[in-house]
């Protein structure tokens, strides 16, 4: 029989890498994709001191020989081989360079097709149009889109701001930052109550003494909690990012008898199979919850008065609010039932439970994190351990930056790799930037303000106080400009560069339509001839590239000679080399490589490669990482991983937020005044007026933009009598956010899509029975969703896992449309706001908002066949869905 | 003789195993094996899901199902020519050269885990990755299902090193000895809230007593209100709440589908 080779791989989906992943190849092709034994190379003795192992009550729990990939990375042959790959680059057919307005057919984009070029024409666009558009307008009319954040797995050759890199190259670029979308609610909301948190600026809590990292939280948990809430944490989803590890944490809790607790709109992927009590709360609703439930501690005396006294300030004022001193209205139990949906008894029974047991909550990232004003839950979630004694054992906060079980002697912090090659240009201030969440607005109006960078780590809090603008001010660019020339000894520039509005749009993650917000006037702004040219780099033909005018082709992970661990949520983290396991697919390249070839075309190829091979940037990573103090480069590579070995004493660590408990006067919070702030002098200095964000958390219920609200999607506005269902587009269990929606061995999964009359397999709508019948919808029925923004096409689910009166749709399928406002493939972030969590909050709000839903008539339907038969003609393989050929006009 | 153990309790949904299935057996041709499997459509590791109650009392069963490599093959009896073989191990095999055009091996599945390929006009099913057991200079030697499950609820490996005491086989009524063992099968439940309407308070400790004609189930209320009666039979129940004197009796059908209550005020 033929040669199986064997490489080791990370494939996830995030920049933290993934759990080592074996990737059997024969021939040149994936064979299988399997978990690994980490005993291959090393013996148990030597891996003994890397290993972790906690033991509660005689239970024993420790990472598995055998390695845990998710279904993602297992399921990874069908990424690689997708029918959607794109293999050479393309061209929008009716589309030409050159910015001339009557050849560019801007409107056309997100509906003509695409043409296969060679790479020396797509080269000779890209320099060509560069080039123009840095002579015309300067070079910040270049608009570099998908810094950071959600990709493949990869290092040297990750994309998300390697155009960047070049731009900078070339004089300067627009910088979109990445707004904090997995965590807006406690970036807006909770930095202002506890602090910078999580690499300092997430707001999900950390200390301050150990670099904002939270370790040793899952030890305190499993030692100390008797009860865990999971108020937005799916850990039978969220594995689909990096490993299975977080399902074997659930299987450790239920050995240990850990009674846990779900507050969910959903009867989540976790919730249905553990033995775990569901609360089903009407979406972004939970700040209602949480002052039933401190009304119900206020007047039952359940919470840690000294706690309160030494460790936090202003909770009077709280107090206050909570017991209507304030407005005249008292948050009773039954206040907050009439808001939340959850009965006044259940309400009480939370509170005491949650007040009687030694609690911790479970947080990932999503649900009334990502709402219309997010800050208020995350603000009202930190009162609550805030009552508890955050810090006490047992009493933590687990989230997505808090999962490394043990500290390993050479860890930077809970989320970096041990080993770094990329050379994409992350978290660099420009002279021009704009938050994802307002390019579409500043397309559109040439202008937009917003406070704070808002850059997602490393950022001070105070930083959301200070106004940006754009477009940018020259003499800032140009004081900007001499201050890095002074800091790398270049010539220092004398002269203002011009700084003008974008109109060239490159991006290396192209899926803000549906990642993000606001995704239909997304596209709109996109189909304008302000933008004069739109480039992607992207794996495969889908989302934003439906919408580009040119696109690059990319290799995917298991293409490249690079290397890349895992650095979080995994067993053990790991270092480790991902030489490639087969060949690049069609003529793809990496976005390191893109940039550079591209580079040579303007002689700064040098500047960006410096003249390396793959192999010496993977070495020169190797050799400037910490892993040189306990591994030599020709054993790390003849092994090919490596797993640094535990602090000795990583169990005497102080876990979580413990420090601050025992001594917050030696370890305090980095909030103004170093302890829990129930009301903020800071916001009420910096934003006396913002009725939305107060100094505290209420109850915010919004109203109509005339009398200066940002948004009006509750129950108690005016929309919802238009709009009478609230939305949870929670991240999705059978993609990565967008990625893998062609994934066909998912898609025949029940839970994943749903089948239309017309062959179809539409994005789920989740919907209760209740509300299904009063519609007159049944099982498989097409349906839309629609509120002003526009109307997205779903196949109905019926199902007792969804409270009443809302919806769930996951988020990331991918976008199919119709026409303008009108889209088939399920992409529910078209219909999402687009004007942010609040007045001075950028970031976006996603979930949590009003729509309504019906059934789509036959005469309906057919109406939009007549007239949009291009739409309806697109080739459709149902076992992936679009693909690279509904989209590519073959020659 | 080789068995499946399998552990549907800790079954989280994951799907891993059913990827797994796909991953060895689409697109790579194992024979004398097997053919390669479309790539779509046939599923011979396949996660039966079911969600069962009502709100808020919902959960959902997953039971990965694959061809039971019975002792009694019905396969083997409607196959022509030896065309369905057991071997030595006692994993059932379905020959892709012999079976061509036997359709009615599909048909005599009981439990419908052999699927027609349409394309080959071949019948196929679950091997126990047989090619992996046999062949040494493959990279492991159990089957992929298994190799891919994270939490070891699907095991394989010679009968006599398992305790199967108590263990089941789904539809033991076929009779067609299954090699596929269950830990545990999931069974109805009855669940409920209970709370005092007047007071606005949930009931902890009320006793709950579920009876039916094959006996009873008793339960007490948690510092939710809440109870559940678990691995109950498929009948007619009478459930019979009662604290401090409080009383309310319902009428229970499990006959169809597990029964999740809701809120029930006790006054």
């Amino acid at each position: 029989m033929k040669e199986i080779k064997t490489t080791l791989q990370s494939i996830a989906c995030g920049g933290t890498g993934g759990e080592i992943t074996a990737v059997d190849t024969m021939d040149g092709k994936i064979v299988r994709i399997r978990p690994f034994r980490n005993d291959t190379a090393y013996t148990k003795e030597e891996l003994a001191p890397s290993m972790w192992k906690i033991e509660v009550d005689g239970k024993v729990f420790e990472p598995t020989i055998k390695t845990c990939p998710n279904w993602m990375a297992l399921a990874y042959k069908n990424r690689v081989y997708s029918k959607n790959r794109v293999l050479k680059p393309l061209k929008r057919v009716d589309w030409e360079p050159g910015g001339d307005p009557a050849k560019m057919n801007s409107a056309n984009r997100g509906k003509s097709k695409f043409v296969e070029i060679s790479w020396d024409e797509a080269l000779d666009i890209v320099e060509s149009e560069l080039r123009r558009v840095i002579d015309t307008y300067g070079p910040y009319s270049v608009i570099c889109i998908g810094e950071d954040g959600h990709r493949e797995s990869k290092d040297l050759h990750a994309g998300g701001g390697m155009h960047a890199t070049l731009m900078d190259k070339l004089g300067g670029y627009t910088r979109e930052t990445r707004t904090p979308d997995s965590v807006e609610g406690w970036y807006w909301g909770a930095k202002h109550v506890w602090g910078a948190g999580a690499n300092k600026g997430l707001g999900l809590v950390a200390p301050q003494e150990t670099g904002y990292n939270s370790w040793n939280v899952l030890l305190d948990i499993c030692q100390h909690s008797e009860m865990l809430v999971f108020d937005a944490g799916d850990y039978e989803l969220t594995t689909n990012y990096a490993s299975m590890f977080l399902s074997q944490v659930m299987g450790y809790w239920e050995k240990l008898g850990k009674e846990m607790v779900c507050v969910d709109p959903f009867c989540n992927y976790t919730s249905v199979c553990h033995t775990m009590k569901w609360i089903p709360i009407l979406p972004n609703t939970d700040a209602a919850f949480h002052f039933g439930v401190i009304y119900t501690w206020l007047t039952e005396d359940l919470y840690d008065k000294d706690y309160v006294e030494t460790h936090t300030v202003h909770f009077d004022k709280m107090v206050d609010y909570v017991m209507g001193k304030e407005d005249g209205e008292p948050k009773t139990p039954a206040w907050a039932a009439e808001r939340c949906g959850v009965p006044a008894w259940t309400i009480k029974a939370f509170a005491r439970n949650v007040a009687k047991k030694t609690t911790s909550h479970v947080h990932y990232s999503s649900g009334s994190i990502k709402t219309p004003y997010s800050h208020e839950p995350a603000r009202t979630s930190a009162y609550l351990l805030a009552m508890q004694g955050l810090g006490k054992p047992g009493v933590q906060q687990y989230h997505l930056s808090a999962q490394v079980t043990a500290k390993e002697k050479i860890a930077r912090s809970t989320t970096a790799p041990f080993t770094m090659a990329i050379q994409c240009r992350m978290f660099f201030p420009s002279a021009q930037s704009l938050p994802r969440t307002m390019i579409a607005e500043a397309l559109q109006t040439g202008k937009a303000k917003w406070w704070g960078s808002p850059c997602i780590v490393y950022v001070e809090t105070s930083e959301q106080f200070q106004e940006f603008n754009y477009p940018g001010n020259p003499q800032a660019a140009l004081a900007m400009e001499q201050a890095m020339a002074e800091r790398f000894g270049k010539p220092i520039p004398t002269e203002a560069p011009k700084v003008n509005r974008i109109h060239l749009l490159w991006s290396e993650k192209p899926c803000n339509m549906n990642c993000w917000d606001g995704g239909f006037n997304y596209q709109d702004a996109i189909r304008t001839d302000e933008v004069e040219c739109f480039i992607t780099n992207h794996q495969w033909l889908e989302n934003d590239s439906l919408f580009a005018d040119l696109v690059l082709p990319v290799t995917t992970c298991l293409e490249d000679n690079d290397d890349m661990g895992a650095s979080s949520q995994v067993p053990v983290r790991h270092a480790g080399l991902t030489p490639p396991a087969i060949e690049h697919q069609g003529e793809s390249l990496s976005d390191f490589q893109i940039a550079c070839t591209i580079g040579e075309r303007f002689g700064v190829r040098e500047d960006i490669d410096k003249g390396m091979t793959d192999d010496m940037w993977i070495e020169t990573a190797f050799q400037s990482s910490r892993l040189v103090e306990e591994i030599d480069w020709e054993t790390y590579k003849e092994k090919g991983y490596y797993y640094p070995k535990l602090e000795e004493n990583w169990e005497q660590m102080a876990p979580g937020m413990r420090n601050f408990y025992e001594d917050p006067e030696q370890y305090p919070l980095d909030t103004p005044t170093g302890k829990i702030e129930f009301w903020s002098q800071a916001l009420a200095d910096n934003f006396p007026d913002d009725k939305e964000r107060q100094p505290m958390a209420k109850w915010i219920v919004g109203g109509p933009a005339e009398e200066g609200w940002t948004h009006d999607e509750t129950f108690w506005g005016e929309r919802c009598k238009k709009y009478p269902l609230l939305v949870t587009a929670n991240p999705a269990k059978w993609r990565v956010h967008v990625q893998g929606d062609d994934i066909k061995w998912f898609r025949e999964i029940e839970t994943c899509k749903v089948k239309g009359k017309d062959g179809y397999l539409y994005e789920p709508l989740w919907i209760a029975p209740e509300d299904a019948e009063a519609r007159g919808i049944k099982n498989g029925d097409i349906v839309k969703i629609f509120n002003e923004r526009g109307t997205v096409l779903l196949g109905a689910r019926i199902s007792e896992r969804v409270a009443e009166r809302s919806v769930v749709i996951a988020k990331g399928s991918r976008v199919d449309p119709i026409a303008p406002h009108l889209d088939r493939g399920g992409a529910i972030n078209l219909i999402c706001p687009g004007n942010q969590v609040s007045k001075h909050c950028k970031g976006f709000a996603v979930t949590g908002y009003l729509a309504e839903v019906a059934k789509v008539t036959d005469e309906e339907y057919e109406g939009w066949k007549r007239d949009y038969p291009e739409a309806f003609a697109r080739d459709y393989d149902p076992a992936i869905g679009i693909n690279r050929k509904s989209w590519v006009i073959e020659k | 003789m080789k068995v499946f153990v399998i552990d549907a309790a800790r079954c989280v949904g994951c799907h891993n195993c059913q990827i797994g299935c796909k991953d060895e057996h689409c697109g790579n041709c194992w024979m004398p094996y097997a053919e390669a499997q479309p790539e779509i459509g046939q599923f011979w590791m396949k996660v039966e899901q079911k969600e069962r109650g009502q709100k808020p009392h919902v959960k959902v069963s997953y039971t990965p199902r694959l061809c039971n490599h019975c002792g009694n093959a019905p396969c083997m009896r409607a196959a022509k020519d030896d065309a369905v073989y057991r071997r030595d191990d006692g994993l059932v095999i379905i020959d892709p050269v012999k079976a061509k055009g036997q359709k009615q091996i599909v048909d005599a599945c009981p439990y419908h885990v052999i699927y027609w390929n349409e394309e080959k006009e071949i019948p196929q099913k679950c091997t126990g990755c047989a090619h992996l057991i046999d062949d040494p200079e493959q990279p492991i030697h159990t089957p992929r299902c298994m190799d891919n499950c994270h939490l070891d609820v699907i095991q394989f490996g010679e009968a006599e090193d398992f305790d199967l005491t108590g263990c089941e086989v789904l539809h033991p009524e076929y009779k067609t000895d299954p090699h596929v063992y269950y830990t545990k099968l999931p069974k109805k439940f009855i669940a409920g809230t209970v709370y005092d309407p007047e007071a606005e308070e949930i009931i902890e400790g009320a006793t709950v007593t579920a009876t039916c004609a094959e006996g009873t189930a008793t339960a007490t209320t948690d510092s939710w209100g809440d109870f559940w009666l678990e691995d109950l039979p498929d009948a007619q129940w009478r459930v019979e709440i009662e604290k401090g004197g409080k009383k309310a009796a319902l009428e229970v059908s499990t006959l169809e589908e597990d029964k999740g209550l809701g809120d029930i005020p006790l006054a």
